[in-house]
C-alpha cells in the first residue's frame, strides 16, 4: 500500500469534561471508500472536523494528502470536499446557485459553468437547477449538498451521514455515485451509524466512545461472523448448534431424527454490534 | 478584492433581492418611522429649524441602527445554519467573506440611505443644497459600514440569533442618550462622556453639528476622519477574530 491519503495519530479531542476522540490512530489509504462507522456520539463528527481543520485537536496530529489541516489549510482546502451533517445551504438560493457559489471558491468563468452542470448532473437533479432549495425535498436537499462539495472536483471527499434520512432508492444512487468517485481516483471517506452500509465501503473503522474499536474490509468482518446450524427434526422443532467448522461439527449432529439442516450466518450489522457490546 | 469576495457580495445580494418582503420592510420601516417622527414634532409645535436638524439626526439613527442589526443577524444565522463554517472549509477566508458581505450590505445600506433621505427631504422640507445633501450621505455611508463592521464584530460573541438580542439595547439604544442627539454632550457627567466618545453615532453628530453650525461636514474633521478610521479598524478587527470553528 503507498503513501495513506489521510494519516491520524494519537488524535484526541476534548470539550471540558468529555472526551470526543480518545487516543485515535488511523490511516486512510488513497483511492478507497473508507466508511467511519459507529453509534450516535462515536466521535465520528468530530473526527471528520478535525481532518478538515475545523476543530483544534487537544492532542495528536492528522495530516491529510500531505497537508496539516490547520496549518496548511488553504493549500488543503482547494483539494478537498465537505458535505457536512446539516445541509447547511442557502435555502432562498436555487440549487444552481447553491453549488455555483461553493465552488466560486475554486474556479471561475466557464470552468466554473462546466463545474456546476457536472455536479448537478452527478446528483440526478440537473432537471431542478433552477429551483429554490427551500422547495426541495430532505432527499433533494442532500444531493445538492452532496454537488456542493463534488463541484471542484476534490480529490478527497470527506461526507458526513449523507445518507441519513434518506429512502432507499437514493442511499443507492448516492453509494453507487461514491463508487464512481473512487473509479474516477478520488479517495471517499463516509460516516454513518447505520452499520448495515459496511458493504458498500472498502475499507471500515468502527468506532465508539472517541475510540477506534477495529479497522477492516467487509471480509474481514464477514469472517467474524458466529455460523450456526439449525437442526430441523420431523416433528417441526428445531436445535441450533453454534460451530466454528461446521464440516467437522456437523456429521455427530445429523442423529436419525434430522429431516434438514441450515446453515446460518450472523449478519454484518450483528457482527458490528456484538463488536461495539464486547468492547463495553 | 478578489474574484472570491465579488461571489460572496454576489452572493448576499441576490438573496436580499430574493427576500423581497425583508427588503422592502428595511426599506419602509425607516421611512415609517421618519413619519412618525414628523406627526409628533407638529403636534409638539417644534419650529421647523429644529424638526430639519432632528430629521437629519433621527435618519442617522435608523440607519445605524438597522446596519447594525442586520449584519449581526445575519452573520449568526450564517454561523447556526453551518453555512459560515461550510464557506471556510470551501477555502473563502475571513477577509474575502467581510469584504462579500460588507460590500452587499453597503449596496443596501445605500439605497436605503438614498431614499429615506429622499423622503426625509420633502417630508421635513430640508432645504438643503446638492451638495450638503451629499455630505449627508456620505456621513450616513460611513456610520452604516462603522455599524456593520460592529455587527459582525458582534455576532462572533453570539452562538445563536436569539444572543443577538441583548446587544441591542447595550450598542444601539445609549447611543440615542449618550451621542448628542438628546442632550448636547458636554452636559453630561464625565463618566457619561467617556462613554459617549465609544459610540459611533456620537461622531456622525458631531459632524452633523458642525453641517448644521459652518455648512460643512468638514468643520469638526476630527470627528469626521475618525468615522471611517474607527470602520477601518473595527473591520480589521471583526475579520481577524471571526470565528472558524464548527
Amino acid at each position: 500500500m503507498g503513501e495513506p491519503a489521510i494519516s491520524v495519530q494519537r488524535l484526541t479531542k476534548r470539550y471540558a469534561a468529555v472526551t470526543a476522540l480518545n487516543e485515535l490512530s488511523l490511516d486512510i489509504p488513497a483511492g478507497v471508500i473508507y466508511g467511519l462507522i459507529g453509534p450516535n456520539g462515536a466521535g465520528k463528527t468530530t473526527l471528520i472536523k478535525s481532518i478538515v481543520g475545523a476543530l483544534r485537536p487537544t492532542s495528536g496530529s492528522i495530516t491529510v494528502i500531505g497537508h496539516d489541516p490547520l496549518k496548511d489549510r488553504w493549500a488543503l482546502r482547494q483539494r478537498i470536499g465537505y458535505m457536512p451533517q446539516e445541509n447547511a445551504l442557502y435555502d432562498d438560493l436555487t440549487a444552481a446557485q447553491n453549488v455555483r457559489f461553493f465552488g466560486a471558491a475554486h474556479m471561475r468563468g466557464d470552468d466554473l459553468d462546466r463545474a456546476v452542470a457536472r455536479a448537478l448532473e452527478f446528483v440526478e437533479l440537473a432537471n431542478r437547477a433552477g429551483a429554490r432549495v427551500h422547495t426541495l425535498s430532505g432527499g433533494m436537499r442532500q444531493r445538492v449538498s452532496l454537488a456542493c462539495a463534488l463541484v471542484h472536483p476534490p480529490d478527497v471527499a470527506i461526507l458526513d451521514e449523507p445518507t441519513a434520512g434518506v429512502d432507499p432508492e437514493l442511499r443507492r444512487a448516492f453509494w453507487d455515485g461514491f463508487r464512481s468517485l473512487r473509479d474516477q481516483g478520488a479517495t471517499v471517506i463516509v460516516s454513518t451509524h447505520q452499520m448495515s452500509e459496511v458493504v458498500e465501503c472498502d475499507h471500515v473503522a468502527l468506532m465508539r466512545s472517541g475510540s477506534l474499536l477495529l479497522e477492516a474490509t467487509p471480509n474481514d468482518l464477514i469472517a467474524r461472523a458466529a455460523t450456526s446450524v439449525r437442526v430441523w427434526r420431523r416433528d417441526g422443532t428445531t436445535d441450533d448448534h453454534a460451530v466454528d467448522d461446521y464440516r467437522t461439527e456437523l456429521p455427530p449432529l445429523l442423529h436419525a431424527d434430522a429431516e434438514r439442516v441450515e446453515l446460518l450466518q450472523e449478519p454484518l450489522e450483528d457482527v458490528l454490534l456484538r463488536l461495539i457490546e464486547e468492547s463495553r | 478584492m478578489t474574484g472570491r469576495t465579488l461571489a460572496i457580495g454576489a452572493r448576499v445580494t441576490r438573496q436580499i433581492r430574493g427576500d423581497r418582503r425583508f427588503a422592502a420592510a428595511m426599506i419602509i420601516i425607516p421611512i415609517l418611522l421618519l413619519v412618525f417622527l414628523k406627526v409628533v414634532f407638529d403636534a409638539m409645535s417644534v419650529p421647523d429649524i429644529v424638526q430639519r436638524r432632528y430629521a437629519v439626526l433621527g435618519v442617522s439613527y435608523v440607519i445605524h441602527f438597522v446596519a447594525f442589526l442586520l449584519t449581526a443577524l445575519v452573520v449568526v444565522g450564517e454561523r447556526v445554519q453551518g453555512t459560515l463554517g461550510r464557506m471556510f472549509i470551501n477555502g473563502y477566508r475571513r477577509l474575502e467573506i467581510v469584504g462579500g458581505y460588507l460590500g452587499a450590505y453597503t449596496l443596501f445600506a445605500t439605497l436605503q440611505s438614498v431614499l429615506v433621505l429622499v423622503v426625509a427631504h420633502y417630508l421635513f422640507d430640508l432645504h438643503y443644497s446638492i451638495g450638503e445633501m451629499g455630505q449627508i450621505f456620505l456621513v450616513l455611508w460611513l456610520l452604516a459600514i462603522l455599524m456593520m463592521s460592529i455587527g459582525i464584530l458582534v455576532s462572533n460573541l453570539a452562538r445563536n440569533v436569539a444572543q443577538v438580542i441583548p446587544f441591542v439595547p447595550a450598542i444601539v439604544v445609549p447611543a440615542l442618550f449618550l451621542s448628542g442627539i438628546v442632550v448636547a454632550v458636554s452636559k453630561l457627567p464625565t463618566w457619561a462622556q467617556v462613554v459617549a466618545r465609544i459610540t459611533p453615532l456620537y461622531y456622525s453628530t458631531q459632524v452633523y453639528q458642525s453641517l448644521f453650525s459652518e455648512g460643512s461636514i468638514f468643520g469638526d474633521i476630527w470627528a469626521f476622519l475618525l468615522l471611517p478610521a474607527l470602520a477601518i479598524v473595527v473591520l480589521g478587527f471583526a475579520a481577524m477574530t471571526l470565528r472558524e470553528e464548527l
